[in-house]
């Protein structure tokens, strides 16, 4: 699984890494709200508003970061957004909290 | 050939990469919309080759725009490829039915973007 920026010509390589950069904040503020929303099910105090904002945030990540050539987090992005669709997920607290840290760990480790 | 798209599209981040891509690797020039309505007014105004239209977005969302788009006399010849996240199969058909020239899957590759939308176009 590709886990690196797409390898091109150095112009749209820099190119995509300099947008990379800028939305950085963006992407980790996405996966804050997922974070939030798997704190609450955890606690069994999800609220509808969190779980929609969940449900929102993933799905928009599992559309940007492959086009930044992380993949494999758009794979976990998309399992938190099947998840989050439900009125009640069913995934297992610990198993979410999984995919959470991996995808903090991708986006972290993207050069 | 140089061709000139629109691209519709709320969220930011995917606009740039797409317009980024567009411009860089086929040399393309690119107008951008960040949502339904400015992207029916763009379309309009602009006359592009194609639209590259996000299916999800607030207020009016890209099935949406593609009818209004179709509904214009001015607009309604341009073809339009949808660029949804939904994998599943079920809403992909739903969109395909739709009438568009493709629907097209995010996370798309910024390098080959181009390529795939001269194939469906009849433009290689």
């Amino acid at each position: 699984m590709a886990t690196n920026p797409p390898s091109s010509t150095p112009s749209i390589a820099d190119a995509l890494n300099r947008l990379w950069i800028r939305f950085l904040p963006e992407i980790e503020d996405r996966i804050a709200i997922i974070d939030t929303a798997a704190k609450a099910l955890a606690n069994g105090v999800l609220t509808n508003e969190e779980r929609e904002a969940a449900h929102s945030a993933a799905h928009k990540l599992s559309g940007t970061l492959g086009t930044f050539g992380l993949n494999h987090g758009t794979e976990l992005a998309r399992k938190a957004e099947l998840e989050f669709e439900k009125q009640s997920p069913s995934v297992a607290p610990a198993e979410l909290t999984t995919w959470i840290s991996e995808l903090s760990l991708l986006v972290r480790n993207r050069q | 050939m140089s061709r000139r798209i629109l691209i519709i599209d709320d969220e930011d981040d995917i606009r740039q990469v797409a317009a980024l891509s567009l411009e860089t690797v086929a040399g393309w020039d690119v107008i951008v919309a960040s949502s339904g309505a400015q992207g029916l007014l763009r379309a309009a105004e602009h006359q592009p080759d194609a639209i590259l239209l996000d299916v999800m977005m607030p207020g009016m969302d890209g099935p949406t725009t593609f009818r209004e788009l179709r509904k214009n006399p001015a607009t309604a010849k341009i073809p339009v490829l949808l660029l949804t996240a939904k994998v599943q199969g079920p809403d992909q058909r739903r969109f395909a039915d739709l009438g568009v020239e493709a629907v097209l899957l995010k996370p798309f590759d910024p390098l080959t973007l181009s390529a795939q939308m001269e194939k469906i176009l009849g433009w290689a």
